[in-house]
């Protein structure tokens, strides 16, 4: 079971491995992962999948919310279709 | 949480200065009194504006005191404690107490120097990424790229470190960053956002409070936290539903209230656990179903509906599912929670009496020194401004299940990380934080030797910590569970070749003495209180003293083990 989430970071130093380090730290897999340019901010998708069944993707979407300088766009359990790009440099 | 405020720009200081004593003056102007820290390279040009401020800079002896003793004058104070280091090995030293601080969700500022950006991802002299290092351990980080930036991003480290759910935060400080110039002088309001209580969630809370007929309030540190404790105990009093508290609540319901019936968890009262297991509506007050306290957790509260009231919506179902969620400040909360006259006597007349059937016991026989009768005897010595900062151990749990205690800032503990080598340093903070209380350091021989160097600091600035020194010769807890679960092989926790601690301590300037025998208890306490400096007293306990009740690892709190006859009435 894999479910996409959408999230928006600020452009600030570690806020994508902040983000990243969490998904993985609060047991999940990382199964893809986007990200897109918006100046400012960053764009990115990324297809999540619990390592046992007692993780739930909307306690994780919490623990996302709680991060400073991110914000959930969406969060739906829908197709992955983004392909894979590098982080461009800070 | 902690969106993006908005700035209002205050008049623009005209005179240049470097970020460092941008740095200082942001601090002053935030209301910083105390700074725990330790100086070195990357970070000199902060120490050199240091000098002539208004912050008192106390000098520890090792970067992880500083961290430590930051924690614990926030949890003693409400305030946000700071510390710094400098770069490298200074900021890496800092990590233990910065992961402290997080499990606890203490409010902590920790400002490091690093080399300056141009050298930085080039592996310079005492480089480290410490923002890459602390990200699983900070609520937030940053890495300061422009002098300009320092009073923004020190008041937005305060606001983010305080607010919501507290927690550590770091700021970077670049070597060309504290030593450049800049005019600016940005002032931020932040204001604190206080959510709109949820009334629908409280009416829901109450009608469930009223259709239970053993309910209970499982009380965490949260409430410290929120300031809400005169609300918990005025909820308390209006419902006369039983309490329980986490390790790191205990003092929010007085220890001697009626009703209180002690800690739940591993090393919880019986009182406290068959409660739990029984109650069939758990009203859950900025708590988080710690493994510690819940012991197997699809076997906790069994019979339970749960209302969840917590500022962190990451904590709702987390490990337990909640039937009604209170998100929101826990003082409102709790204030609003009103559900009106309760069928509940019987069973709080039962949980009354189960506490008062199973208390703890002090008429041990033997002329040893009894450390559960020492503390609790200790704490009713010295009383209503009594504060214990422990260590990590068994005397750890003694403290916790003996000592008294009447208000949640009392009791300074690692709850969450459990780290050896805080409570030296956390007495200190807390020393200095509380000037005219009785703080007093309880430690065991093997946490003592960890942070063993704050001694020093003591002397230096003459803080009046007092120091408790349960000395078993071995790492006792450790022990414990070799002899329980490990068919007593005893592997590298015998530390029967300690020094001497009484003249180490004198040795370091410290007044010290050594109680070793049941009958010296009394005077030494007395001693220990009315010393007009640091004094440390050595104690000599059993080396086969056990911390009991006890529920087995991964065992459900009904399953408790008392081994000893002394702790249960009963039994």
């Amino acid at each position: 079971m894999t479910d996409t989430l959408n999230i928006q970071i600020d452009r600030a130093d570690g806020s994508l491995q902040r983000l990243i380090g969490l998904v993985e730290r609060r047991g999940f897999h990382i199964d893809g992962l986007s990200m897109a340019d918006e100046g400012a901010t960053r764009r990115v998708q990324i297809k999540v999948r619990g390592r046992d069944a007692g993780r739930c993707t909307e306690n994780l979407g919490r623990q996302i919310d709680k991060l400073v300088g991110a914000r959930r766009v969406t969060f739906a359990p829908q197709a992955y279709v983004a392909p894979f790009q590098t982080e461009a440099a800070a | 949480m902690a969106a993006a405020a908005p700035a209002l720009k205050e008049t623009p200081q005209t005179a240049p200065r470097s970020g460092a004593r941008l740095l200082v003056s942001t601090l002053e102007k935030l209301g910083v009194e105390v700074v725990f820290g330790y100086p070195g390279g990357a970070i000199m040009p902060v120490y050199d504006a240091l000098t002539g401020s208004g912050l008192k800079h106390i000098l520890v002896r090792h970067e992880q005191g500083a961290a430590f003793a930051a924690d614990a004058y926030a949890r003693a104070t409400g305030k946000v404690g700071v510390c710094m280091a400098t770069s490298g090995p200074g900021a890496t030293n800092l990590i233990t107490g910065i992961a402290n601080a997080m499990m606890d969700s203490v409010p902590m500022v920790c400002i490091t120097g690093n080399v300056s950006t141009a050298v930085m991802g080039t592996d310079a002299f005492q480089e480290i990424d410490i923002l890459g290092v602390t990200l699983p351990i900070v609520k937030h980080s940053w890495i300061v790229r422009d002098p300009a930036d320092i009073p923004s991003v020190i008041e937005e480290a305060f606001h983010v470190a305080r607010s919501g759910r507290p927690g550590p935060v770091l700021v970077d400080l670049p070597k060309d960053v504290q030593v450049g110039m800049t005019g600016e002088d940005y002032g931020f309001h932040i204001p604190n956002e206080t959510p709109d209580l949820d009334h629908a969630a409280i009416a829901a809370a109450e009608a469930m409070i009223r259709q239970a007929t053993r309910p209970l309030l499982y009380v965490g540190g949260g409430v410290k936290i929120a300031g809400a404790t005169t609300a918990l105990r005025a909820l308390a009093e209006r419902t006369g539903i039983p309490v329980v508290s986490t390790l790191n609540a205990l003092g929010s319901v007085r220890t001697d209230a009626t009703g209180y019936l002690g800690m739940l968890g591993m090393h919880g009262t019986r009182a406290a656990n068959e409660a739990v297991q029984e109650s069939d509506l758990l009203i859950v007050l900025g708590a988080r179903f710690d493994d510690r306290a819940t012991g197997k957790l699809n076997e906790f509260a069994p019979h339970a509906k749960v209302v969840h009231f917590d500022i962190d919506p990451a904590e709702i179902g987390k490990l337990r599912a909640t039937h009604v969620a209170v998100i929101g400040d826990l003082k409102a909360g709790i204030e609003a929670l009103n559900p009106g006259p309760l069928a509940i006597q019987p069973w709080a007349a039962r949980c009354i009496d189960n506490a008062a059937r199973h208390a703890f016991r002090y008429d041990a026989p033997g002329q040893g020194v009894y450390a559960p009768a020492l503390l609790n005897e200790l704490s009713h010595a010295a009383g209503e401004t009594f504060v214990a900062a422990c260590d990590v151990g068994q005397h750890q749990m003694w403290v916790a299940q003996h000592c008294a205690f009447t208000r949640p800032e009392a009791h300074l503990t690692s709850g969450g990380l459990g780290a050896m080598g805080y409570g030296l340093p956390a007495g200190l903070g807390a020393k200095l934080a509380c000037p005219d209380a009785h703080v007093v350091t309880v430690s065991g021989d093997g946490s003592f030797m960890m942070n063993i160097q704050e001694l020093a600091t003591l002397r230096r600035y003459g803080i009046a910590l007092k120091i408790v020194l349960l000395d078993n010769s071995s790492l006792g807890l450790v022990r414990q569970w070799q002899e329980l679960f490990f068919a007593e092989n005893y592997s590298e926790v015998d530390l029967s070749d300690n020094p001497d601690f009484v003249a180490v301590a004198q040795a370091f300037g410290i007044e010290a003495f050594r109680i070793s025998r049941r009958e010296e208890v009394t005077a030494g306490i007395a001693r220990l209180l009315a010393a007009p400096g640091p004094c440390l007293a050595h104690v000599l306990i059993d080396p086969k003293e056990n911390v009991w009740p006890l529920v087995p690892p991964g065992k459900n709190n009904a399953e408790m083990m008392h081994g000893d006859t002394r702790f249960e009435g009963d039994i």
